[in-house]
């Protein structure tokens, strides 16, 4: 199969989107580079803080008339650009492979999950309708509204370049408010490219707006005064320590989404022929960089012969895993983003041999399909002999590793699932009904899959996660993230 | 070659689709007398590459083995479409069928192997097939058996 054509050419500058204006930070500059090829593809600034100011000035000054502007020509600005986006879907999908790595099945994937966020929020009329009681004293009426409030931060990260902002911007821009976009610097095309349609799409300067950057992009937007609240996907630690208590000390709302180190629980009575591809892309797939990624496999009972035919197909599957460039339609696994995150990666398996795991399949060495460095370029890895105590199951390693597991009932594989630090999207593949919601009613997860590998919800449905996953209260998505773009404001009548 | 990620088979299908729909049209140039029916399985060839690639696009999300779903190999359904200058139309057809032949295998097989993974790609590939079932009629007539 031919390599499909990159769509980004040249090293071009991606500046920031403020105001309508697309303005070149006066911060410093970094390369973007292609964890393929290791070459640069674009060229970034790290906005300063004036920058981010820009932005909230901007974002505030556009706030009034965008509020007031009736939900019904708010959707109808996403309809527009739902219409782009589907029009340049191809184009999109190819960015992500370009900047970030990923297959462009798995691209095409992301356009696609962006696109239904953008779909639900045209629904806004609807989703935004308030309730009401007549009579709820003799004469008097209550009724409940929800109003916009203003600006707010969206931080995403570098696994879903294009896909995550989405989970939160529509919905924040359907209700009335303003948003200013912070893309990981890693990956800032897929958002500058959003920002082009949007712009295409004819919404008002200063509704959308993308700021690039690092660190002081955000403190800026988590000390602002005039942003009212923040979405954040990333790492635990920084949810934790950073941008929970920050918004915290300053009032601001939050939905804070971190990291993840799912469990997948295979029963005997599995369907097998269907459950290994489940496990690859779940394990494997955008090279194990995903927050609902499979990190833990957990065998259940004390039939050898089964976890001895079922380890053997596993790793038979995974050794087969084509790795190279994900513009090759062939290719079934990429890179990981930078050769930062690879040696992160190394070190887990490090970790993981010294506390006495042992490797069924080691993918420190890959063969790579084509002619690219090896610089981020990892294959699948499989660890056998993994126990709960270990870093490897404790800590998110968040690369294509697999830690096989034992449990000698489903009891115990549950009380696995639920000692884990993290709560994210953890699954059970079974052919037993009785298995499956005892699963389901137990586990502690904020996404579930019975016989699915990445419980990935649907953009109608909240992305949730708990405890070690995720910090607040609602959650991106649907409905929930309507109700936290939202206030809800409460009034009673009565006429004398 | 194998065919295993669905991006790499959907291509390969409209690879198929327009070979067959080129086919088509030339035996429409070579065979007035059934110009009508040739250009339109042409044209049902077209319509059949934008259904399955809409399919794809509208299924494929990051939940998705679409990277596992296939396991093809191309080869076996590979098809020439060269025929002889003095070709009657029963022999044209006789090669359509064949081709035919080839093109529903692929879509058979691609159901069998995605059937449980890809939901609305394999149910687009069934429906194909089906609607191929028709045309196999009207060239079984052609062949005067």
């Amino acid at each position: 199969m031919a390599v499909l054509e990159e769509p980004i050419k040249g090293v071009p500058m991606v500046k920031n989107y403020i105001g309508g204006e697309w303005v070149e930070s006066k911060g410093e500059i970094i390369d973007v580079v292609n964890p393929v090829t290791c070459e640069t593809i674009a060229k970034v600034g790290i906005s300063t803080k004036e920058e981010i100011d820009a932005a909230v000035k901007a974002a505030q000054e556009a706030y009034p008339d965008w509020r007031r502007t009736p939900p019904v020509t708010r959707a109808r600005y996403l309809f527009r650009l739902r219409e782009l986006l589907e029009e340049n879907f191809e184009e999109i999908s190819r960015i992500q492979t370009q900047e970030h790595g990923k297959t462009i099945d798995e691209s095409r994937g992301e356009t696609r999950r962006g696109i239904e966020n953008v779909e639900v929020a045209c629904g806004i009329p609807t989703l935004m309708m308030g309730d009401s009681s007549e009579d709820v004293a003799s004469g008097i009426d209550e009724y409940l509204i929800r109003q916009p409030l203003g600006v707010f931060g969206i931080i995403g990260p570098f696994n879903f370049p294009f896909m995550i902002p989405l989970w939160s911007a529509p919905y924040a821009v359907a209700a009335g408010n303003t948003v200013i976009i912070k893309p990981s610097s890693e990956v800032p095309n897929s958002q500058a490219k959003l920002a082009e349609l949007v712009e295409e799409a004819g919404f008002p300067p200063g509704v959308w707006n993308v700021v690039n950057g690092g660190r002081t992009v955000v403190n800026g937007m988590l000390d602002h005064p005039q942003i009212e609240g923040i979405t954040f996907v990333g790492s635990t630690p920084t949810m934790e320590n950073v941008i929970y208590p920050r918004c915290g000390a300053t009032g601001k709302r939050v939905i804070a989404q971190g990291g993840a180190s799912n469990c997948l629980v295979i029963m005997p009575d599995c369907n097998v022929k269907a459950t290994i591809p489940s496990l690859m892309t779940s394990f494997f797939g955008n090279a194990g960089q995903r927050c609902l990624a499979g990190q833990n496999l957990i065998i259940v009972g004390d039939d050898n012969k089964f976890y001895n035919s079922f380890v053997e197909q596993v790793t038979e599957a995974a050794k087969k895993i084509r790795v190279g460039n994900g513009l090759d339609e062939s290719i079934q696994m990429g890179p990981v983003r930078d050769a930062e995150k690879k040696q992160r990666i190394m070190n887990y398996i490090e970790i993981g041999l010294k506390e006495g795991a042992t490797l069924r399949l080691d993918g420190r060495k890959p063969k790579i399909e084509g002619d690219y460095p090896d610089t981020c370029f990892l294959g699948p890895t499989i660890f056998e002999n993994v126990t709960p105590d270990m870093t490897i199951f404790k800590e998110e390693i968040f690369g294509p590793t697999m830690g096989i597991m034992r449990a000698k009932d489903l009891d115990e594989a549950i009380q696995m699932c639920n000692d884990n630090p993290f709560h994210n999207g953890h699954a059970i593949f079974t052919s037993n009904g009785k298995y499956a919601r005892k699963f389901q009613y137990e586990v502690i997860s904020g996404n579930v899959g019975i016989n699915i590998g990445i419980v990935a919800p649907m953009a109608f449905y909240p992305f949730s996660g708990m405890k070690g996953s995720f910090m607040g209260v609602l959650h991106t998505q649907g409905k929930e993230a309507i109700r936290f773009f939202t206030e809800s404001k409460v009034c009673i009548q009565r006429w004398f | 070659m194998k065919l295993q990620t669905a991006s790499e088979t959907i291509s390969f299908i409209k690879e198929l689709e327009e070979k067959a729909a080129t086919f088509y049209e030339e035996l429409a140039k070579r065979y007035p007398e059934k110009a009508g029916d040739f250009l339109s399985f042409a044209k049902e060839n077209r319509k059949y590459i934008k259904q399955v690639q809409m399919a794809y696009q509208s299924v494929i999300t990051d939940a998705i083995e679409g990277c596992y779903a296939f396991n093809l190999e191309s080869d076996e359904f590979s098809f020439d479409t060269n025929l002889p200058e003095n070709a009657t139309l029963a022999e044209a057809a006789q090669k359509a069928l064949q081709i035919e032949g080839k093109i529903i295998n692929c879509y058979s097989i691609g159901v069998e192997q995605s059937g449980a993974l890809l939901a609305d790609v394999p149910r687009n590939f069934k429906i194909v097939v089906k609607k191929r079932n028709n045309r196999l009629d009207r060239l079984k007539s052609f062949t005067g058996r």
